[in-house]
């Protein structure tokens, strides 16, 4: 057996031994994992999709396209001198040294926050993914754009090495082909060394009989800087692991979340910021509009640790239920282990307020569209921070598709 | 144009408006002062049709209409405008979109097409300078951050996008420095017309300097308890409000 092979046979033993998290799982008590259970077994083939025009119209980007977990690289468009590869083509022909580099890849670390079955399974499983390395200094003059298209289970695995000084743009799309039964198992791995800076989307937006389980697991050196935008559309269950590692002096993340559901949907984002070194800063904003049944899970903690002094985190979630049946749990968590540090966290849930409804119906905006551009102006203030204007336009009108009236609404707002 | 007649407003079970009345003709403008906490915003609110009043009886119609029967974007439509005492913040709501919302909705019940972007534009910058509004405040934010004048500032300049036939201005004076006020009651001077009626609560006589009203209003214990000409204010400013009670 291979030192890969080897590798993720161990990821496949810790997967057995692990079993899929269950409600009596503190971080899993209100997601019911046991359901995707005869779904995690990828299904890698490419038939019966035609991608064309699928995905974000008019993104001036680079683009890997990954269908039901493999890379498609006739529909990609990648640039030169910089190290974009699929992983199932590195593991088919590295021998020797480079093989004990990629086995790393597929290594799980059991002592990570909120480790689970379905990140080990991914390790053990993992039909295909990008590794992408860029050199100290280098900026990626375009975003790198990944579009994943599925109508059967799939299992990615994606690494993104950042040098030192290097800067990059890159936004995980993910999209369904047809309307079946199947679950997305991602796992997004971050290294940032000094002083680099990615900016990282994750738009969510899979079918509506689609399960998606997703893990970013970040690692940032000293003077590093990460910018996070979860957005949670589609999908019947979704949950993201989102766990930061602030390891370097002065690094500095900032992390946005919105969700947009309606009708049965489920999403639950778990993100853990772990301030490990000085000077360094956190920012989280997460907002929830939820109408129909849906149900939206957050929990976000974070920990500053001993030597941590400096510390600034300031974590917001906002949530807007719709409907009455709506339901969401929230729950920020701060665990501090030194004096020197400056916190603040906290969440809401609520309806809009009276005051700003009346004063819009005042200027003879409807009631209905007063409360959709509301309750879309608190969703937008989570995508104020996407640097890039055509996806922030894209998830705008995807978010709006899903209010109730949307198309009132874009009518209303014009451009 | 409009008619308030006995009108009998409570909030919480507190009584606050007890038999009012009030009529004002196309063309008017209409002085409210009165002692703080005497229902001058409640009156504006009711008419504008906030909600979270109960109206134990009386009535009010508005050209012709029953007004309490209205929502307020049905208010708005048919030309009624209140510039608030306190402007709400609504962050992420752009200023020019609300306006063209609203001017846009009002067409539409009309039966009028919706206004093209352009022309929308040459308006809204048309008006912007009626009340020296600087321009960038057009794309900010629906009162985000604004200072409390800027706030003013920026409900006149709503008005005169708005072009209602019925304005209510709740102190729309306070908080505005000398110059602002001089621009703000240019403003208003120049939106007066004789199918369009005002009414200015305020506290200081300073206003009505700017902006000569028919009619002055003392609004206390619920009911107006005089009316009076302009020189109604300047005995006010002199004598005080206990005054008017004893001199009814
Ligand atoms: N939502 C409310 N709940 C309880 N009391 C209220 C409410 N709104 C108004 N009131 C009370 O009604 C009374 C009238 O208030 P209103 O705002 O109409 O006064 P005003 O004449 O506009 O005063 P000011 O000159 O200070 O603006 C006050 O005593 C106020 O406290
Ligand atoms: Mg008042």
């Amino acid at each position: 057996m291979s030192v890969i092979e080897q590798t993720r046979q161990d990821a496949l033993n810790l997967f057995e031994k692990l079993g899929l998290p269950t409600l009596r799982d503190e971080d899993w008590k209100y997601t019911d994992a046991s359901r995707l259970k005869d779904l995690l077994q990828p299904t890698p083939i490419d038939e019966n999709i035609h991608i064309k025009d699928m995905g974000i119209n008019g993104l001036d980007a680079y683009r890997m396209v990954f269908i039901n977990g493999m890379f498609a690289e006739a529909e990609s468009d990648l640039p030169e001198g910089v190290s974009i590869l699929s992983l199932a083509e590195l593991e088919k022909n590295s021998v020797g040294e480079d093989a004990k580099g990629i086995a790393k890849l597929f290594t799980v670390d059991t002592q990570a926050p909120l480790m689970n079955g379905f990140n080990a399974y991914n390790a053990a499983k993992a039909s295909d993914g990008s590794v992408i390395i860029l050199a100290d200094n280098a900026i990626l003059t375009k975003p790198l754009y990944i579009l994943h298209i599925s109508n059967q289970s799939n299992v990615v695995r994606h690494s993104f090495m950042i040098g030192q000084h290097a800067q990059a743009e890159i936004i995980e799309h993910f999209i369904s082909a047809g309307d079946n039964k199947a679950l997305s198992n991602s796992c997004s791995f971050v290294a940032l060394k000094a002083e680099a800076h990615l900016e990282h989307s994750r738009i969510q937006q899979e079918g509506d009989k689609q399960s998606h389980v997703a893990r970013v697991q970040v690692k940032q050196c000293k003077g590093s800087s990460y910018t996070f935008h979860g957005v949670e559309l589609g999908a019947a269950l979704s949950r993201t692991d989102l766990v930061v590692n602030l390891h370097g002096e002065g690094a500095s993340c900032d992390l946005n979340g919105l969700f947009v559901l309606g009708g049965r949907q489920h999403a639950d984002h778990h993100t853990r910021i772990d301030h490990k070194a000085p000077h360094c800063t956190s920012r989280e904003l997460y907002r929830t509009v939820l109408d129909g049944r849906s149900h939206g899970v957050f929990n976000g903690k974070v920990m500053v640790h001993e030597g941590a002094v400096k510390t600034d985190s300031n974590m917001s979630n906002g949530n807007i239920l719709l409907s009455k049946h709506a339901e969401i749990d929230t729950k920020p968590e701060l665990e501090i282990y030194n004096d020197d540090v400056k916190c603040a966290h906290g969440a809401t849930i609520g309806q809009l307020d009276d005051k700003q409804l009346f004063y819009l119906r005042s200027r003879g905006i409807s009631a209905e569209a007063a409360q959709e551009l509301l309750t879309f102006a608190f969703a937008d203030e989570v995508l104020v921070a996407m640097s890039n204007q055509t996806v922030r336009s894209y998830v705008e009108k995807a978010a709006f598709a899903k209010l109730p009236h949307g198309d009132n609404l874009e009518e209303m707002l014009g451009s | 144009m409009l008619e308030v007649k006995d009108l009998h407003v409570s909030v919480d079970g507190k009584k606050i408006l007890k038999g009012l009345n009030l009529t004002i003709n196309a063309g008017e403008v209409h002085a409210i002062m009165g002692p703080n906490g005497a229902g001058k915003s409640t009156l504006s609110n009711v008419i504008a049709g906030r909600d979270g009043y109960e109206i134990t009886s009386g009535s009010i119609t508005y050209k012709n209409d029953d007004l309490l029967e209205m929502s307020p974007e049905e208010r708005a439509w048919a030309g009624v405008f209140l510039a608030f005492q306190y402007p709400v913040e609504i962050p992420g709501v752009n200023n020019t979109y609300l306006l063209k919302a609203g001017v846009n909705a009002k067409r539409k019940h009309q039966g009028l097409e919706e206004l093209d972007a352009f022309d929308f534009m040459q308006t809204v910058k048309e008006k912007a300078k009626l009340v020296e509004l600087d321009p960038s405040f057009l794309s900010r934010s629906v009162n985000e951050g604004f200072s409390g004048g800027e706030k003013k500032r920026n409900e006149i300049f709503q008005m005169a996008v708005l072009e209602p036939s019925l304005a209510l201005l709740d102190e729309t004076d306070s908080g505005l420095d000398i110059d602002a006020l001089r621009i703000v009651a240019g403003g208003v001077n120049k939106l007066r017309s004789p199918d369009r009626a005002m009414v200015m609560i305020t506290h200081y006589q300073r206003l009505l300097d700017y902006i000569e009203p028919d009619f002055v209003h003392v609004l206390a214990d619920g009911m107006i308890q005089k009316t009076g000409d302009k020189s109604l204010a300047l005995e006010l400013e002199e004598h005080g409000y206990d005054w008017v009670k004893e001199n009814k």
